[in-house]
């Protein structure tokens, strides 16, 4: 039986300028499969739509993986053999989805005079209409022994099975260009995106989140070992929300200042199965962090 | 059974007596909320255990312990950067994390810590002077150490580093052959860099190979100047480097990270040039006349 939570809240900067958060996250859990799903609207001038942008992707993503899931069994039964194709086919699904929305939401909000004063007429002309809404996307979806992702642009999946660590299974696409943010806005968004997928592995917790939260990190251990305690406190999760919610309206405050999204899907039961192993695993995770820091700090050059 | 939930971001004032219903509804949309400092601060929050990391600034220190730095130089090297690190720290106190890398050349090149070391942390080791001036060496060292997949990992935003050079001599080595090399690195292109020369043999047209200007080189001719200009430069561009530029020019465009480079590089050279200027010639003896 799955469960879960998202939540995304609005970075100090945004909120220094008066702009409007453009993060979107969500979760769905079903019987037989559930879906984390987080999306970071892009910040810069062109992309004046992109916080509906990013709820459009989100809802986009939802769509396309329900659709799938109508005929679990087939989809269950050909995943081992045609994994790569099948999640071909949901991110073409999902960027046909987000163009239907974001088409549907100008055609009945044609792009006003204040939202073009911003440009001028050569500037404004200049931008794909679909750029206006311009969002990254993750999605992670956990089925009962298998688990998968796809993501376009920034952003992170961390995913804690059966052993308790914490890792991140994502297999980057290095065919999208590195000094290009990759979007659902690109006119070969569907190319762009990256994926995994993990068959046979029982899932404890799955996490998606926007770049605000890993870059509210000095190092990737202490980002993956984040996910590990929460992971721990999920079996209270109504009593851990609000610690959660107010953990990451910490980090955006005193970290870097940009919105942060968090989404996590979690098997219940397992999870507390395999409690002990994730205490466990907090308590490994915090000497391991005490025994780097002490190296770190062992000088290394002749001194007087 | 079907739980659908969508998160939009809260504005939500009240958020911690606002008991969020997101398991009950079949879709919930709700926003972000406001930060309000007094949520921020609770203490029963296992999270804390990771911390929260702020923009980042390395500040390497490029320092000669070749054999010609031995005796008064390097002690007084070693007692003005003892002084200068509790000045560092107040620098970054407000919104960045300041680190610190300190790499020595002499025959060999050598980290003073595996890792740049958090401001804080930071403890100089006092170090000791021999050898020949493995510039070149240093040089490629740094070009390696300076990438995302190395010294620069942190997943925090970082700010172009400071790299601060500090030599006596010259080079030992094909220096050229190394800066070659450094040169292609973009971390390096887009840092804040200065140098200084300490007493009559260091060659100050190499030192401005290396930081790419004149103005940002200033040269030490004894102790009291030495520790001067260890101060000026290290502190105004650590105070340069981790200043936040949205730079726009007189048609208000929003300016590219080249421009952002290149202003800071010249308002550090401006700096230190007026800083210098000020200062005092110091009441000591020279370095090359008896020290």
């Amino acid at each position: 039986m799955f469960n879960g939570f998202s939540h995304s809240v609005m970075g100090a900067s945004h909120e220094k300028t008066n702009l409007v958060c453009q993060d979107s996250s969500a979760f769905k859990v079903e019987d037989h499969y559930a879906i984390a799903v987080v999306a970071d609207g892009h910040g810069s001038k062109k992309h004046f739509r992109s916080h509906l942008g990013s709820k459009f992707a989100v809802e986009a993503a939802i769509e396309a993986i329900d659709r799938y899931y109508e005929d679990r069994e087939a989809l269950e039964a050909n995943l081992p053999d045609n994994y790569k194709l099948i999640l071909k086919n949901i991110e073409k699904q999902i960027i046909s989805n987000w163009n239907v929305r974001i088409e549907k939401h100008l055609a009945e909000n044609p792009v006003t005079e204040e939202e073009k004063s911003k440009f001028t007429k050569e500037e404004f002309e200049a931008i794909l209409p679909e750029s206006y809404y311009g969002s990254t996307l993750v999605v992670a979806v956990a089925g009962e022994n298998y688990t998968f992702g796809v993501q376009i642009g920034d952003g992170s999946l961390v995913a804690i099975f059966e052993d308790g660590k914490a890792v991140m299974p994502m297999e980057y696409n290095e065919a999208a260009p590195a000094n290009v943010t990759a979007s659902v806005c690109n006119s070969n968004a569907a190319g762009m995106f990256s994926s995994f997928y993990a068959p046979n592995k029982r899932l404890i917790a799955l996490y998606g989140s926007t770049d605000g939260l890993y870059t509210s990190f000095g190092s990737e251990y202490d980002f993956l070992d984040y996910h590990t305690i929460i992971t721990s406190q999920l079996v209270n999760l109504e009593t851990f929300k609000t610690v959660i919610k107010n953990n990451l309206s910490k980090r955006s405050h005193f970290g870097t200042e940009d919105d942060i999204s968090l989404a996590c899907i979690y098997d219940e039961a397992f999870l507390n199965e395999k409690l002990d192993l994730i205490n466990q695993r907090v308590a490994e995770n915090k000497k391991a962090a005490a025994e780097r820091k002490t190296a770190a700090l062992s000088k290394q050059v002749e001194v007087e | 059974m079907s739980n659908e939930r969508f998160t939009e971001p809260e504005v939500n004032e009240n958020e911690n007596i606002t008991p969020s219903d997101e398991l009950n509804n079949n879709v919930s949309v709700s926003s972000a909320p406001e930060t309000d400092d007094s949520i921020l601060d609770f203490d029963d929050d296992p999270l804390s255990a990771t911390s929260v990391s702020k923009k980042s600034l390395v500040v390497f220190f490029l320092i000669d312990t070749s054999g010609s730095m031995k005796g008064k130089k390097m002690g007084e090297l070693n007692t003005v950067m003892e002084e200068l690190i509790p000045e560092i720290r107040r620098v970054g106190e407000a919104d960045t994390d300041v680190k610190v890398a300190v790499l020595t050349f002499s025959t060999e090149v050598r980290w003073m810590y595996a890792n740049p070391i958090p401001i804080e942390d930071f403890e100089w080791a006092r170090l000791r002077a021999s050898g020949v001036t493995s510039m070149g060496a240093a040089f490629k060292e740094l070009n390696h150490r300076m990438s995302r997949n190395s010294f620069l990992n942190s997943p925090s935003l970082s700010f172009a580093p400071v790299i601060f050079l500090m030599t006596d001599g010259y080079p030992s080595d094909d220096y050229k052959e190394g800066l070659r090399e450094l040169q292609t690195n973009s971390w390096y292109k887009f840092g804040l860099k200065a140098a200084l020369g300490i007493g009559q043999e260091a060659n100050d047209n190499i030192l401005a190979e290396f930081t790419g200007s004149k103005d940002t080189v200033v040269h030490a001719y004894s102790g009291g100047q030495l520790a001067q200009m260890i101060k000026i430069i290290a502190v105004t561009s650590a105070q340069i480097g981790s200043k936040s530029m949205t730079l726009s020019d007189d048609t208000g465009q929003e300016l590219g990270e080249e421009n952002v480079f290149a202003a800071k590089q010249k308002l550090l050279g401006q700096q230190i040039q007026e800083l210098v200027n000020t200062t005092g010639d110091g009441d000591d003896v020279p370095f090359d006349t008896g020290w």
